[in-house]
């Protein structure tokens, strides 16, 4: 388990847990991310988030910023939970050492407002550093997109665990589920304009650019 | 260096560009469109995202159903995936990365390359604007009566009708209805009220259609069970309450292009501009410079330079009008990266209508009562049907995913703390923010029997708002955009307003939880970012450089009420082609608008 592998492993297990206590919903609902390689899928994305050049791979950059989260959390003493040894799956870094809850706060400091980051892009007004904040909250978004998809079925499987798990049936050529109208056509109501442009910006039109129209307050 | 002559090069084959190309075509203008992504659905691109196929469209023929039913899966991963899917802001090559933007903040963007352009995956949702947000709110610099013809004109012709009633949809008008709304039916919005959605959605075929009654809500082809070749064209026409407007909407199955139901704007719009004779498409071309004479003083547009995104090859068109429809991110990116003057409105009062997203579970002893069914299926059927309009607030809709797309709406795109981390006693719902762990899975077991609302924010325009580049981070096309958008106290709480309603109608509806997003910006309705009255005339030419006209939503003055603006995008821009046919191409003997 490499270093990239093992920090999005932990965030992976953070967000779609394995979940033994849903059994009771059905033993479907019991595996999470970890089971169908999310993680791998997700790196796979973050590295192609950006095109080449000379750049790092992104997904490197990702764990180690989540690693710095986790730092930051625990220096300012947002950490709840305090530090465990890592899960077999995970990498030795202090993100993956947080709880599961713990390891999204430290992620919320990264994407949010109050966070090192942002704080020192404002400070430069720095939208390379800022970018950092639209990057963290990327990462929910592309974790629950691809688990919830059909993006981790194995091979020759027509559906994910994400779909099954949410028991729905792949796309179907469609369903007789129409119910009438409430409303047969729409009509041509009457409105009342209360306040209308004087008709000089439209007519100016005509003569072809140059005037200023609606003399508009924003 | 090629170059070439035309008399009108429009950059951007989207939502917009294609209504502009179409009414110009018909006025005997030529036009060439250049468009950045691939064209799907076009037998001279066979495999769009492997290779670079064909140069260019001018014939309706070339329009494939065949390709379009192989591209177009329906698959979400497939389809929607936001780095690797087929409906991306990104070349049409599937090898390369997204298109690059600078986005200091939390944020998710939502813009699709290619010939119908964001239209590929959108829902069909065309209210017109809210009549007050353009007769009493400041900025539009003409009255809703000017726009009224050009509404009219594509009502007819996408067509666009009233969305039929499906179980989702009868449960929300029920939450309405109990919450006190009334019903209204009428094309022009001045009340609050409940009703079926203007769709730009064929209607379906009558088979599809029951009584309300006894329903077994069997699919037909659903991947897990045996393909059939039910619902296929052309045996049905029309809508199949499929729900995969998301996914490309590509049914039904088998039948020609113009044929789909979900009329997008490559299956609406294009194939209409075609017919023209006078309108060339040519994909898989990033326009990078609007090439202009005179200065210094007056400047006109004469044409546009372009990469072929696969060759990497520059080439110019030389026009006499130059028209922007490249979305409201990339024209403000292309008009500063052009050197063009910058009033200070150039890319700013960006509205995006302050999305936000809730949720209601509904026992199945609840939808039985309600819809005879013992869940709400949100896969079935329209994707968006129902709406509530609240004018100066906004509007709130049923908006309904697979569930991929519903986990990151609903669980995962929200701002600030997660749900574990906040209290929600007192509130309207039960959770709120972004789920994870057991929480996650249980909404997501859930999904068969949630209803998810929309609320569409009316936001202002303000200048603190909008698009410019970012100098330090170049791609191959110059400068990268800088994209930031923050909301004013007040349109946060008309979005809390809203989203109090929604959960009301929820409740109404017999809801036993509830769950609000509290969504991050999520960039998806964007307009007014070279608004007209302000960078624009009242004919959407430049106040500071002749012959350059804007036709897509960045022209809008204002974000139209909060309801969804695609109506309005190209009800404009069907008048704008008139205003340029008027200025510079020998008059409009029939304008649509009276002359
Ligand atoms: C999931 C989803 C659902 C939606 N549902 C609805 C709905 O139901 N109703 C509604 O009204 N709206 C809906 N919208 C929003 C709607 O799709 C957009 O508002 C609309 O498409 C915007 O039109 P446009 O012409 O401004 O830009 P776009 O449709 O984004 O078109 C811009 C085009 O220009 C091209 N382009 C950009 N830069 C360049 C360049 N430099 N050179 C060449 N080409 C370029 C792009 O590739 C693109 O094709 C939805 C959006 C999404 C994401």
């Amino acid at each position: 388990m490499s270093y990239t592998q093992g920090t999005f492993a932990a965030l992976v297990d953070a967000i779609v847990p394995e979940t033994p206590g849903l059994a009771s919903r059905g033993e479907e609902h019991v595996p999470g991310g970890l089971d169908v390689s999310l993680e791998a899928a997700v790196v796979e994305r973050t590295n192609r988030f950006l095109e080449g050049e000379s750049r790092v791979p992104l997904a490197t950059v990702v764990a180690a910023l989540l690693d710095a989260a986790a730092v930051e959390l625990l220096l300012r003493r947002r950490a709840t939970d305090g530090l465990n040894a890592p899960a077999e799956a995970f990498s030795r870094g202090v993100f993956a050492r947080l709880s599961r809850r713990d390891r999204l706060r430290a992620l919320g400091l990264l994407e949010g407002e109050e966070g090192a980051f942002a704080r020192i892009a404002d400070r430069f007004d720095d939208a390379g550093l800022g970018v950092v904040t639209y990057l963290a909250g990327s990462l929910p978004v592309l974790v629950q997109f691809v688990y919830y998809s059909e993006a981790t079925a194995a091979a020759g499987e027509t559906r994910s665990l994400g779909w099954r798990q949410a028991d729905y049936p792949g796309p179907a050529e469609g369903y007789p589920v129409g119910m009438g109208y409430e409303i047969e056509a729409f009509e041509e109501n009457e409105y009342e304009s209360e306040m209308r442009k004087d008709d000089a910006g439209e007519s100016e039109d005509d003569a072809g650019g140059e005037h200023e129209s609606g003399g508009s307050e924003r | 260096m090629r170059e070439r002559e035309t008399d009108v090069v429009v950059v951007g084959a989207g939502g917009d560009g294609p209504a502009l190309a179409w009414r110009l075509g018909q006025l005997g203008v030529d036009v060439t469109i250049l468009e950045a992504g691939p064209f799907y659905g076009n037998e001279r691109w066979a495999a769009p995202n492997d290779a670079p196929g064909g140069e260019s469209s001018t014939d309706p023929g070339d329009l494939s159903g065949e390709r379009y039913d192989e591209q177009f899966t329906a698959r979400e991963g497939e389809m929607n995936d936001p780095v690797a899917g087929k409906l991306r802001w990104g070349p049409a090559d599937a090898e390369r990365s997204p298109w690059q933007r600078a986005i200091p903040q939390q944020a998710v963007i939502t813009q699709v390359a290619g010939v119908g352009g964001t239209t590929q995956h959108y829902y069909g949702n065309h209210p017109r604007a809210f009549v007050p947000a353009i007769d009493e709110q400041p900025h539009w610099p003409i009255d809703y009566d000017q726009l009224v013809p050009y509404y009219q004109r594509l009502e007819a012709v996408h067509p666009i009708e009233p969305a039929p009633t499906t179980p989702k949809a009868a449960v929300f008008f029920e939450g309405a209805r109990r919450a006190g709304y009334e019903r209204t039916d009428g094309y022009n919005v001045t009340s609050e009220g409940y009703r079926p959605f203007p769709n730009a959605i064929l209607q379906p075929d009558e088979r599809l259609m029951g009584d309300g009654g006894e329903r077994d809500g069997e699919s037909a082809g659903g991947e897990g069970e045996s393909a059939t070749d039910e619902y296929r064209y052309p045996d049905y026409e029309g809508d199949t309450l499929a729900a995969h407007e998301h996914q490309g909407g590509p049914h039904p199955r088998g039948a020609p292009v113009r044929e789909r139901a979900r009329r997008s704007s490559n299956v609406s719009l294009v194939p209409r501009a075609l017919d023209t004779g006078h309108v060339e498409i040519r994909p898989n071309a990033f326009a990078t410079q609007v090439l202009t004479a005179g200065g210094p003083g007056p400047v006109a547009a004469t044409g546009v330079e372009f990469r072929d995104t696969w060759a990497g090859t520059v080439e110019r068109v030389h026009a006499d009008a130059v028209v922007l429809a490249a979305g409201c991110i990339e024209t403000p990116r292309l008009w500063l990266n052009s050197g063009l003057p910058d009033d200070g409105w150039v890319g700013k009062g960006l509205t995006t209508h302050w999305f936000d997203f809730v949720a209601g579970v509904f026992d199945s002893a609840t939808t039985e009562t309600l819809v005879g069914q013992p869940a709400v299926e949100p896969h079935q059927g329209q994707a968006a049907g129902a709406r509530v309009d609240v004018p100066g607030a906004g509007g709130i809709a049923v908006n309904t995913f697979a569930p991929g797309l519903t986990a990151t709406t609903m669980y995962a795109a929200g701002q600030g703390e997660w749900s574990f981390d906040r209290d929600t006693a007192g509130e309207p719902w039960d959770t709120c923010g972004r789920l994870a762990g057991r929480e996650l899975k249980e909404r997501m077991a859930d999904y068969r029997r949630t209803l998810t609302l929309i609320c569409h924010t009316d936001d202002r325009p303000r200048q603190a708002n909008g698009v410019s580049v970012d100098e330090s981070t170049t791609d191959e096309h110059g400068p990268v955009p800088l994209v930031e958008w923050e909301p004013h106290p007040d349109d946060d709480a008309r979005r809390d307003d809203l989203a109090v309603r929604a959960a009301e109608i929820l409740r109404e509806a017999g809801a036993t939880h509830v769950h609000r997003a509290d969504a991050a910006p999520i960039l998806l309705h964007m307009q007014s970012s070279m608004a007209m009255g302000k960078v624009l005339d009242a004919g959407c030419e430049a106040h500071d450089v002749d012959r350059l006209f804007v036709a897509d939503h960045s022209a809008l003055p204002n974000g139209v009420g909060g309801a969804n603006p695609t109506h309005s995008g190209q009800a404009l821009a069907l008048r704008t082609a008139e205003r340029m046919a008027e200025r510079y191409f020998g008059g409009v003997d029939e304008p649509l608008g009276g002359a």
